[in-house]
């Protein structure tokens, strides 16, 4: 028996150049902050970054933070892409419908999400849900059209082949159309899982008592440069881990393709 | 177990543009082995598709055996130009996909279809995703895969048009044996006067715009006759 192919060695071998960059970038950071060109009230040095990080997971303050976003980008994600997923797959594979939505989608996707706080405000208040909604709706725009785009895409003769050996509409849509869409539904949720962390910044700036970009904003207030540097670190290591993950799991899923 | 194929007064065109084909009545007899040769765009693949059920006619009508063709169905079984492969199933995993429909229990299944591509020259390929393996072990698969269906009729485009010279002689003969075994209805699309005579015991010339028939040949059995693809030939060429 032949083993399955294990996916090439992608993962932990290509990090040695982006762990190599991030060195790079952290001495330039380095020397400039204490090179005394930029005044410290500006840019805090890597050290001062670091000691405000400790303290405020220390407190408390971070896990406070972190815990209120994610479960905002998750909850706001999570509605996004199960109906931006629905809507590809619709649209994708129904060209009659797709051509009936497109011009609004188009009209749509231009308006970036913090646009749309003030209204998501006047409309649903300040509270969680407005939140999540501005959330679920970017996400939802983004994952519908990768999907929709995969789904079209995908090859006539997959679809004629299956109607040929004789399969349903039910075994044509779970065993045909699902897994020639999944390298698409994979790269949508990770570029829907990248727009959510946009909408989380964009809807939390827009009035919030907690979360990483409302930490930003209050520290922003009392110009703690140092604090300000913690918070983009810890939003940055966010966006890079959940894409990661979401890789990580996509490769178990979708074997066979090489994107 | 074979089907015929008719087609009567049929022709087939693409929304108001001028039609692609325009056929005067053709019939196929259960267990024939019929080539459509012509130059791209003379309409041969859509004769194909409108038998495979995926073209709709503007004229006329297609039946198999006794019933009208009214979409794709798995009594007639298609081989794609390029294989039209699962690249998520492993080769197993693709002719199970065809043995699905009729119910098996599962190691049943997982047996025919190692059946199948013992039969297509396959056995040591089996767990292999597409990906991994050559063109014309591909279309083996696809071959395998069609076959395993039962279909009653096999319809064939330019099958063999991505191999190499030497993998598509052998793919001629395998297909050539699996024939005279099973005896299922062939029509068989080619572009290459050669391998429709090598296969074929009768050669159809398509050809003109709209396409339409313009000669019909029985291939007789025996070595190949230098005057019958002189003949044809010259039928390709006044295009």
């Amino acid at each position: 028996m032949h083993a399955t192919p294990s996916p090439p060695g992608r993962g932990l071998a290509g990090l040695g150049p982006a762990l190599g960059t991030a060195g790079v970038v952290l001495a330039l950071w380095y020397l400039l902050a204490h090179s005394g060109s930029v005044a410290p009230g500006l840019l805090p040095t890597p050290g001062r970054t670091a000691a405000a990080l400790a303290d405020s997971a220390r407190s408390g303050a971070l896990a406070a933070d972190l815990g209120a976003s994610l479960s905002r980008a998750g909850q706001g994600f999570a509605l996004g892409a199960v109906i931006g997923s629905a809507l590809g797959f619709t649209t994708g594979y129904l060209p009659v419908v797709s051509a009936a939505v497109t011009p609004v989608v188009s009209f749509l996707r231009p308006i970036p999400a913090i646009a749309l706080v003030p209204l998501a405000t006047a409309w649903f208040g300040i509270g969680e849900s407005a939140k999540r909604l501005l959330i679920a709706y970017a996400v939802l725009l983004a994952v519908w059209l990768y999907v929709h785009d995969g789904v079209s895409r995908v090859p006539v003769s997959h679809l004629r082949a299956a109607r040929s050996l004789g399969a349903p509409l039910r075994r044509r849509f779970t065993e045909v159309l699902l897994p020639a869409a999944a390298p698409a539904v994979l790269a949508a949720l990770r570029y829907g899982a990248s727009v959510a962390l946009l909408a989380l910044v964009a809807a939390e700036l827009g009035g919030a008592d907690s979360g990483l970009a409302y930490r930003l904003q209050v520290d922003g207030q009392f110009l703690r440069v140092d604090r300000m540097f913690a918070g983009l670190l810890v939003l940055g290591l966010l966006g890079v881990t959940v894409d990661l993950v979401l890789a990580a799991v996509g490769r178990r899923f979708v074997h066979w393709s090489a994107s | 177990m074979s089907l015929g194929v008719r087609l009567e007064a049929l022709s087939a065109g693409y929304g108001s543009a001028a039609p692609v084909l325009e056929l005067t009545d053709l019939e196929f007899p259960p267990g024939s082995f019929t080539a459509l040769l012509g130059p791209s765009g003379c309409g041969k693949s859509t004769v194909l598709g409108l038998v495979a059920g995926f073209v709709r006619p503007t004229a006329g009508r297609v039946t198999a055996g006794s019933e009208p063709v009214r979409g794709p169905g798995p009594e007639r079984g298609v081989v794609f130009q390029h294989y039209a492969l699962f690249p998520w199933r492993t080769a197993r995993g693709n002719v199970e996909f065809a043995l699905k429909r009729l119910g098996l229990p599962r190691a049943e299944r997982r047996r025919r279809a190692l059946a199948a591509l013992a039969e297509v020259g396959l056995a040591e390929g089996a767990q292999k995703y597409p990906a991994q393996l050559s063109g014309g072990m591909q279309q083996r698969v696809a071959l395998a895969r069609a076959l395993a269906a039962e279909p009653e009729v096999l319809l064939m485009d330019e099958p063999f048009g991505a191999l190499d010279a030497l993998t598509r002689t052998r793919m001629q003969s395998l297909l050539r044996e699996l024939w005279q075994r099973r005896g299922t209805t062939v029509l068989f699309v080619t572009h290459d006067i050669d391998e429709a005579l090598a296969l074929a015991g009768r050669v159809i010339v398509l050809g003109g715009s709209p396409g339409r028939v313009l000669a019909d040949h029985a291939v007789p059995a025996g070595p190949p006759d230098p005057d019958l693809r002189a003949l044809i030939a010259r039928h390709l060429g006044s295009e």
